[in-house]
């Protein structure tokens, strides 16, 4: 579904990047940790081209990403990203936001557009905060109502860049609830997260990232237990002594 | 000090100020409405990545705020007769209004766009919005919310710089003063006069920007 061939890239001197060689399967779900700065954001924004690569191929469901023929608009609309900050538009209600871009991208008449949003707003569980907006609603709140206008789309992937960093710790259960329904669902999934926890739940499989470079990757049960390489155990270590 | 104060003639002369009044108004309101479209203009250029919109709107904005309004006024007077154009007192001023408050108008529009937040757009654009989707959904309806206050102070210097036209002999306001002082030799009531008319303005543009400030910006719910 998504495959990453020798992919380099570089922010200035610092090479963001290094090598990267990756393969994911339809309804696989790969969580993706290392310490901050290793690149693990970088390397999902890439696969929908909110960031360029410098050398090698993002091939994404056949098509091939960073590409200056590829229609971004179609490739974008069948990728769901959920952000750290929510990013939700202040000015328009929940359901405004959900509907936004089934509206406007895929052309659906209003009707057909809110339909979808109330389904996925069940989905997420917020179907009495429809007209509310954004700042009326909690972290975890606002974080649901972003997954649900990325699913609004009927995505075939759906990225998270650390969604549950920015939350109150009550918060993160919530959001993870509605993503571990994803899972089942059978949506292939790309998460950035070191919630542990979700990883050995339903990942099927954990890749360590370190300097731009996968260190290691296993299955979570493996990784968090057996750390192969002594960076990955470091980096363990520490995310689990407190 | 306010026993010589004379209000007698005030009124003798109210006819001249109220046509001064009259003329600041309509001096105002169509350089504003012009600078408007002017600004709008200069920052959709000075935004833009086309380098042949971009460079030339980056130097009328930096031209027009490094100089002072009144060499603007006397480049426009002066100037544009030399140029073969010759153009009434009034509309050289509107003119000179028009390009000063466009540039600046220009800058507040930009400010307006740039502090929507970066996240947003990603959102947008991750979701498949182009860009012309993205500035009227998402940045446009936030950024014009936020730069109305300063549109309206913006207003609000162009009332009163108005009175430089008064050095290129349009009969606004202060060119009524100027007038008065010199017929009858009565500064003080002439200038407070004006100033008074001033203030008048000056107030209904605050109430609109006040008012405005509960409408116009998009209603952040409670």
């Amino acid at each position: 579904m998504i495959e990453f061939k020798h992919v380099n890239k570089w922010f200035g001197k610092l090479h963001v990047l290094n090598d990267v060689n990756l393969n994911i399967a339809e309804g696989e779900v790969l969580v993706i940790c290392g310490p901050s700065g290793s690149g693990k954001s970088t390397l999902i924004r890439c696969i929908n081209r909110l960031e360029p690569i410098q050398r090698g191929e993002i091939i994404v469901d056949g098509v091939p990403v960073h590409d200056k023929k590829t229609n971004l608009t179609k490739l974008r609309a069948d990728i769901g990203f959920v952000f750290q900050q929510f990013h939700l538009y202040p000015h328009m209600t929940v359901l405004q936001n959900v509907m936004l871009a089934p509206v406007n991208v895929k052309k659906m008449s209003a009707a057909a557009a809110e339909e979808i949003a109330r389904e996925k707003l069940i989905q997420v569980g917020l179907t009495d905060k429809a007209g509310a907006y954004p700042i009326q609603l909690s972290g975890g709140q606002q974080q649901r109502v972003a997954i649900a206008r990325g699913l609004a789309m009927s995505p075939k992937i759906m990225l998270f860049d650390e969604p549950t960093s920015a939350l109150d710790p009550e918060m993160i259960g919530e959001v993870l609830d509605v993503m571990v329904n994803l899972v089942s669902e059978g949506m292939t999934m790309c998460v950035v997260t070191h919630e542990m926890g979700f990883a050995r739940k339903v990942a099927d499989r954990v890749l360590f990232m370190d300097f731009g470079k996968i260190i290691e990757t296993g299955r979570p049960t493996e990784f968090f237990d057996n750390p192969q390489t002594l960076r990955a155990a470091d980096f363990i270590s520490k995310i689990l002594t407190h | 000090m306010l026993d010589d104060f004379n209000f007698r003639i005030i009124f003798e002369y109210l006819p001249l100020f109220l046509t001064g009044l009259r003329n600041t108004f309509f001096i105002s309101i169509v350089s504003i409405m012009l600078a408007l479209m002017t600004g709008t203009i200069a920052c959709a250029c000075r935004i833009s990545s086309i380098k042949l919109l971009k460079y030339p709107a980056i130097a009328y904005i930096e031209i027009i705020r490094s100089t002072p309004l009144l060499v603007q006024i006397y480049f426009l007077y002066f100037g544009l007769p030399t140029l073969g154009l010759r153009v009434p007192e009034i509309q050289t001023g509107i003119i000179a209004l028009m390009l000063n408050s466009g540039a600046y108008i220009a800058e507040i529009i930009r400010a307006g766009i740039t502090s929507v937040d970066d996240g947003q757009i990603e959102a947008g654009v991750s979701s498949g919005l182009n860009y012309f989707q993205r500035m009227r959904f998402i940045i446009l309806p936030q950024a014009l919310g936020a730069t109305v206050p300063p549109l309206l102070g913006q207003a609000i210097v162009l009332v009163k710089d108005s009175a430089l036209l008064s050095l290129i002999s349009v009969m606004e306001l202060t060119r009524c003063g100027q007038t008065m002082t010199s017929e009858r030799f009565m500064p003080t009531e002439a200038f407070l006069t004006v100033a008074f008319f001033y203030m008048c303005i000056y107030f209904c543009l605050k109430s609109l920007a006040d008012w405005s400030q509960k409408k116009l910006i998009f209603r952040e719910a409670y």
